[in-house]
């Protein structure tokens, strides 16, 4: 049975006859799509510190973002201020960067059917605060007893549920879409201090999931006790070696390497006009022949999901690289334009302040046939990366930059002392035509990727993975 | 709305004491792409924030939906916050200060620069920049924006403070292409003078800095005596600052625990805030309404303050520096207006003792690859080799590694070569003893 998404309990937050007049006030001059992209989002947070409640609050995002598109051209205006008045202005202003003819004019309006992929019974913000506070405390426990070196211990969650409504014509028919978005993560941060050391563990855990994946599903006294035994390790870490050498990255949050280095230079903000390292690459092979690689807005309650992208478009599953050869990218409504392709589901914005653009989801790449203990038995002296803090790169050039929060030196096929300090870089082109075992055991780890929309919840996937050379940064001289 | 309502509100609900900062924001952006307008963004937008004391707990809310609800949901949502806090000492908010050094920044000029002007000097823009080299292949985006903010605090003691700012950026960001090598780069200014911009350097500056970069490659693993670019050594500044709140510092998470009035690094090193600075990043009053000043930070290399607010300042005994600023849904600690001491050596003098040696142009990363806890940092970076006193081939693909104390501890010299960065950190260029740097 399909659930169908129905925000503000069916409650418009404009009429669609204002939204017929907005649509005709910002086509007036020649524009041939315009849309009306309206948010209500309530959020909380609370926020422990060594065991104690240190802050909490409520905010309210409420506005909307308006965007006229006239060929390879865009304009797009936002306001807090959902009156007849103020939409009808930022409508004229947007519409006076056109001096054509009307080509559209709105009559009608047609609600399109959101289907719920997403469903959430125990929404969050039902949860009440007492229920939360405990749920924390128990976390800051565990952690807390792991051992006193523990200095800082910080505890926090975060829910929000984010209302939205689109109207969008690009004909005398409109569409009117409805969705609603909720997601909720847990933070804990551990800092521990031994003499005059001092080292942090971060663990962050999401999901577009209601309060019953919090407690029940995930394993939050596992990662509570993790996230304190990481900082205390890492008090004995020695630095990182630098130089070129093997390195294992492990499965889930690991993908975050994909991420930045090729996932970017995928999205139809960096192909379209030809900025990016792999604009021309589509049918040719940019990846060793073990790499597949995906990114799925359909999967149920991950925490990079959604029923509809900020256009309106239904999710999707997109191949990106199958066997190594590209043959997909990520594209949204604007630069689809130039690419002469369809957009594909993946237009998304942090909010209403920005305009939407091609963006990552739930990206990874998928399951080989390795199994990981073999990975690293085959390996005699490397790197074994077992957490990310994250990274960055350059679309254009294809450079990228990763800093691990845990890792390993590996000798002789087993992983050894920890050491920290450690950064990888290297371009797109190289790393993924450099991977040479795929393990079987993918996974996805949650992040907030921070690009031209705004940041906005994705989630990084991968097997277990080696790149069989990459330049490695750190303080610890040569790895012997 | 009338900001009394909420006062009456907050009392009647057993808000004992009441704050609400209103910020509204009017902006203008617009770009270019292949000789066209490709992009152009207007808003008007207004958020709300708003804290209150409830039976001593201090409470906090948020909101950006100013009608007839924005009250009530404030007012409801700081007596929820303040009802589920644990913090065992009794807050209350700041009644004023007795003098504010309040300047009028706002150039009411840049409003009044007709748009095509704006969009002309875009053109021109990105003409200059096609036309400076053959090997420029594509001008990635040439963007203008403005933005005009006006900021008001209010208090339930009667404290009322505004500040009316505005400024304007321009980017350009550049690619070059030699045969199947394509480097990128790109350019920023910001201030609110428009007739204070002048394009040729700007164009100049943005080419130069792409076209050096052709033929870079990783330098051998190995530590190096750095010079480190004014935009770089004060990102890593930045972070050092950072570690200088007090908050860090009384929670145990910085480097700088314990360091007050030692040296903590070289005798070359003084490190002012100037938040009365008068240019587009000058604060008079900080997010608890405390009067703003200029101070020195670390001079010859030893460390004078922590930065306070309130809460912090009671903790240590001493007074507020002016340094509350929002984190979340607390007044946390913050900073703006960080001037770097020079001196009078040009960049030449600077690198000329260097005999091998690496310069630093870029870094990314540093977000995620600093640890702000230890101070230990590791990033990706370029720039050029140092050789006999001079710069030599340019540096790709290597890491830059080090930690924040001992690089400060490390500095020998800084040049007159200033540069302002978007984070409000003016630094001259810094030369360092050494630094790990990783590549072949």
């Amino acid at each position: 049975m399909l659930i169908f998404a129905c925000p503000n309990g069916g409650n418009q937050m404009i009429s669609k006859k204002l939204a017929i007049e907005v649509l005709n006030e910002c086509l007036a001059t020649g524009g041939d799509y315009a849309e009306i992209y309206l948010e209500d989002t309530r959020s909380e947070s609370i926020r422990l510190e060594n065991g104690s409640v240190e802050s909490s609050g409520k905010r309210e995002s409420y506005g909307a973002g308006i965007r006229i598109l006239n060929q390879l051209k865009s304009v797009y205006g936002f306001t807090s201020d959902l009156s007849k008045k103020s939409l009808l202005e930022l409508a004229h202003k947007l519409a006076a960067s056109f001096s054509g003819q009307r080509i559209i004019t709105v009559t009608s309006v047609e609600t399109e059917p959101v289907a719920t992929i997403n469903p959430i019974i125990d929404h969050l913000a039902d949860v009440p605060a007492a229920e939360k506070i405990q749920y924390l405390k128990e976390c800051y426990a565990i952690t807390a007893a792991v051992d006193k070196r523990l200095v800082r211990i910080q505890d926090a969650f975060v829910d929000s549920i984010k209302n939205i409504e689109i109207f969008s014509a690009e004909g005398i028919v409109a569409k009117q879409y409805e969705n609603s978005e909720e997601r909720g993560r847990l933070v804990i941060v551990s800092v521990a201090a031994q003499n005059g050391g001092i080292e942090s563990y971060f663990i962050g855990p999401g999901h577009f999931a209601g309060w019953s994946w919090f407690t029940k599903v995930l394993d939050y006294k596992g990662i509570a006790k993790k996230c304190g035994e990481k900082a205390v390790m890492l008090l004995s870490a020695q630095e990182c070696p630098s130089g070129r050498f093997p390195v294992v990255i492990t499965n889930g949050w690991g993908g975050v390497i994909f991420h930045e280095a090729c996932g970017h230079s995928l999205e139809a903000t960096a192909t379209a006009k030809h900025l990016s390292v792999f604009s021309d690459s589509i049918g040719k092979q940019i990846a060793a022949p073990i790499v597949s690689a995906f990114d799925d807005g359909t999967m149920p309650n991950e925490w990079g999901s959604n029923n509809i992208d900020s256009e309106g478009h239904l999710t999707q599953k997109n191949q990106l690289i199958k066997d190594g050869v590209c043959v997909g990218f990520l594209v949204d409504k604007f630069n689809g334009r130039r690419l002469n392709m369809s957009a594909n589901g993946c237009s998304r914005r942090e909010s209403y302040r920005y305009e939407p653009t091609s963006r990552m989801s739930n990206t990874y790449i998928a399951p080989g046939k390795d199994k990981p203990e073999d990975i690293i038995r085959d390996t005699k002296l490397g790197i074994f990366v077992a957490n990310f803090g994250g990274g960055s790169v350059n679309p254009t050039t294809g450079e990228f930059n990763f800093s691990a929060s845990e890792a390993y030196i590996i000798r002789d096929g087993k992983i050894c002392e920890p050491v920290k300090g450690c950064t990888l870089i290297g371009s797109g082109k190289e790393v993924l035509m450099n991977i040479d075992r795929v393990g079987d055991d993918v996974g996805l780890g949650e992040g907030i990727c921070g690009s031209a929309s705004g940041s906005i919840p994705v989630n990084v996937g991968q097997p277990t993975i080696r790149l069989k050379e990459i330049t490695v940064g750190g303080r610890g001289g040569k790895l012997q | 709305m009338k900001i009394q309502e909420f006062f009456d509100l907050a009392k009647a609900k057993g808000v004992s004491e009441a704050q609400i900062q209103i910020k509204k924001t009017s902006s203008l952006s617009m770009s270019l792409f292949h000789h066209e307008m490709d992009n152009y963004n207007v808003n008007d937008s207004q958020n709300v924030i708003a804290c209150g004391i409830v039976k001593g707990k201090f409470g906090s809310c948020r909101t950006e939906k100013l009608d007839e609800t924005a009250f009530p949901f404030l007012v409801d949502g700081i007596i929820e916050s303040a009802g589920v806090s644990e913090k065992t000492e009794t807050a209350e908010l700041f009644k004023g200060s007795e003098k504010y050094h309040k300047k009028n920044v706002f150039n009411k000029e840049l409003g009044l620069v007709p748009v095509e002007k704006k969009i002309a000097l875009l053109h021109l823009i990105e003409e200059g920049i096609f036309a400076y080299d053959k090997r420029i292949s594509e001008v990635e985006s040439v963007q203008y924006s403005e933005e005009e903010i006006v900021a008001e605090f209010y208090n339930s003691f009667g404290l009322k403070l505004k500040q009316k700012s505005n400024y304007f950026v321009l980017i350009g960001a550049a690619d070059a292409k030699v045969n199947d090598e394509i480097k990128n780069s790109w350019n920023l200014f910001i201030g609110n003078d428009f007739t204070a911009f002048e394009p040729k350097p700007f164009i100049k500056k943005l080419g130069d800095r792409v076209l050096a970069k052709f033929g870079g490659a990783p330098c051998a693993s190995n530590k190096y005596p750095t010079v480190l670019k004014n935009t770089v050594f004060s990102d890593l500044v930045g972070y050092f600052v950072g570690a200088d709140s007090s908050e860090e510092v009384q929670k145990k998470s910085s480097f700088l625990v314990g360091k007050l009035n030692a040296p903590i690094a070289s005798k070359k090193v003084t490190i002012s805030e100037k938040p009365l600075t008068k240019n587009v990043f000058f604060s008079y009053f900080d997010d608890e309404g405390v009067s703003e000043y200029n101070k020195d930070i670390i001079k010859k290399g030893v460390l004078l303050t922590y930065l306070y607010n309130r809460e912090t300042a009671k903790k240590d005994g001493v007074q507020s520096t002016g340094n509350a600023q929002w984190r979340g849904d607390k007044i946390g600690i913050g900073f703006g207006n960080i001037f770097v001491k020079g001196s009078k050596k040009t960049f030449d003098e600077l690198i000329s003792p260097i005999k091998e040696g690496v310069y630093i142009t870029e870094i990314e990363g540093l977000l995620t690859g600093v640890n702000e806890n230890s101070g230990d940092f590791s990033c990706q970076a370029q720039g050029f080799m140092i050789r006999n006193g001079k710069l030599s081939e340019p540096l790709n693909l290597i890491t830059l590694s080090g930690n924040l104390l001992k690089i400060f501890a490390d500095v020998k010299g800084l040049d007159d070569n200033y540069e302002i960065t978007p984070d409000s950190i003016t630094s001259p260029d810094a030369y360092i003893k050494e630094t790990s740097i990783g590549g072949k």
